[in-house]
């Protein structure tokens, strides 16, 4: 009776300690899971924060570079049209004057076209209507005709469109990496590739200039090349910086036209453009 | 010295510990576990009374009468600190006025304080404290925080709570059961004793955890 008793004791405890460790083991892998789940949804709506975010940073932009462009063009080029007009009517007797205001007018006439290039580069109706492959071949000109640089542009494949946003968020890419290389890295040379191929598109910028510490990329100072990331980010494609001191740079921004990133679907809320 | 008596300053041992342990990082503690370093305090005390009351008055049924009244006052204003719901709070506070006067009118008509231990207010009192751990785990598991788990002082004193309510319920039911069988009678008191050393363990861990928690949170 005794020995029963004791197997009842020993077997009820040990069923109702089993039970109690289940359930803390059991409520520590659920906890767990939720936390992981929890920190998931964060993550997402960071980075849906970051996205809406420069998604804003690039419709203000664009809006300022709007209003630069048309500036330009219907404010400053009209006036400088009507200075050059008025040049060419000034009665002059001396040769010697009349050649100094021809010169004059010659370089109000090369200013007027450079500032109508420059407002067609920054223009969004100006890339929408011509295409990437245009503006980026109006931009490689006026940056060869400036003299700080030999830009060439090579082409490969059959010219496709791939949205007119995403090509807009490409050439202000274009525009950052082109900066940059202008600004710091004494290049002489300037390699623009852009290469369509059916499941693929690859916009390449290499320079021969001094280059940079790989970790710069990762730095915070280094925001001209954390904006690559972003705007290539933005519409779903992948950008590669590689460089190293005195190697210059290359920068590759890889997407797949069939693939419509995050904000590039022109019927969803947050568009750009 | 009896096994029984070996037993009974290993707890009290025990409790100095975990007790001196809350004391040392008192000001690192939140409100909860504060309050958890009182009742571990007020716990070693009551433990010492019984032993001195056997001693004098051969039996420890007073002394166990205050502490389950108390100890289920610490640890429910515990939870009251730990539940974020208004309700379940105002519940707390309910339970603990009911739990008191329950406890009064048991102590001197159901079960005399003088001769007989407060069986059924612990019962009544280890399934509210039972209830509460469910609850609180049910509020975890909808707000997980960012801290692991293991590292949370909340999880392991509501881990101790859980396992300290259903084991002493079980206890208690085997007591009554075996209450004129000498032999088995004893290895029931044993298991009391193994199930007190289990719960104070986990609180010193809880205290540990929170401290290192606030800690952490400190620095930030």
């Amino acid at each position: 009776m005794r020995y029963e008793n004791i197997q009842v004791l020993v077997l009820s405890t040990a069923m109702l300690f089993t039970v109690v460790i289940g359930f803390i083991v059991y409520f520590v892998i659920l906890y767990r899971s939720r936390q992981e789940r929890n920190e998931q949804e964060q993550q997402e709506l960071k980075s849906a924060f970051e996205q809406e975010l420069l998604k804003t940073r690039i419709e203000m932009q664009e809006q300022t570079l709007a209003y630069i462009s048309r500036e330009i063009h219907d404010n400053i080029t009209q006036v400088l049209s009507f200075v050059k007009l008025n040049l060419g009517m000034i009665p002059v007797a001396d040769e010697n004057v009349r050649a100094k205001i021809g010169e004059n007018r010659e370089l109000v006439a090369q200013t007027i076209s450079d500032l109508r290039n420059l407002s067609k580069s920054l223009s969004y109706d100006y890339i929408t209507a011509h295409g990437l492959v245009k503006t980026i071949e109006t931009e490689a000109e006026r940056i060869n005709s400036s003299g700080l640089i030999d830009a060439l542009l090579f082409v490969d494949g059959d010219i496709y469109s791939i949205g007119a946003e995403r090509e807009l968020v490409l050439f202000r890419i274009f525009q950052e990496a082109l900066n940059n290389a202008l600004k710091y890295s004494s290049a002489k040379h300037l390699k623009i590739t852009l290469q369509y191929h059916p499941d693929l598109f690859n916009l390449t910028l290499e320079d021969d200039g001094v280059g940079f510490s790989p970790d710069l990329i990762n730095n915070s100072k280094g925001l001209g090349l954390k904006n690559i990331h972003n705007r290539a980010a933005l519409i779903g494609a992948a950008a590669t910086i590689y460089s190293s001191q005195g190697n210059g740079c290359r920068i590759n921004i890889t997407l797949n036209p069939s693939h419509k990133g995050l904000y590039t679907n022109g019927n969803h809320s947050n568009s750009i453009g | 010295m009896s096994f029984y008596v070996i037993v009974s300053y290993g707890y009290l041992l025990m409790l100095l510990i975990v007790a001196t342990t809350g004391i040392a990082c008192y000001k690192k503690l939140g409100i909860s576990f504060k309050i958890l370093t009182i009742a571990t305090i007020i716990s070693m005390i009551t433990a010492l009374l019984a032993i001195v009351s056997v001693k004098v008055i051969k039996t420890n049924a007073p002394v166990l009468h205050v502490e389950a009244l108390s100890e289920y006052i610490f640890y429910s204003l515990i939870y009251y600190h730990l539940f974020n719901g208004r309700g379940v709070k105002n519940g707390i506070i309910l339970s603990i006025i009911i739990v008191s006067v329950l406890s009064v009118i048991n102590a001197l008509i159901w079960q005399p304080f003088t001769s007989e231990f407060p069986t059924y207010m612990n019962l009544v009192t280890l399934a509210s404290l039972a209830v509460f751990s469910l609850l609180l785990f049910r509020q975890m598991l909808l707000c997980p925080s960012k801290t692991p788990i293991l590292k949370q002082g909340v999880f392991w004193y509501n881990t101790a709570i859980i396992f300290y309510s259903t084991t002493l319920f079980l206890q208690i039911g085997l007591s009554n059961v075996f209450k004129k069988n000498a032999g088995v009678d004893a290895l029931v008191f044993y298991l009391w004793f193994v199930i007190l050393y289990i719960f104070t363990i986990l609180t010193g861990i809880a205290i540990v955890a929170d401290s290192k928690e606030n800690r952490k949170v400190h620095a930030i």
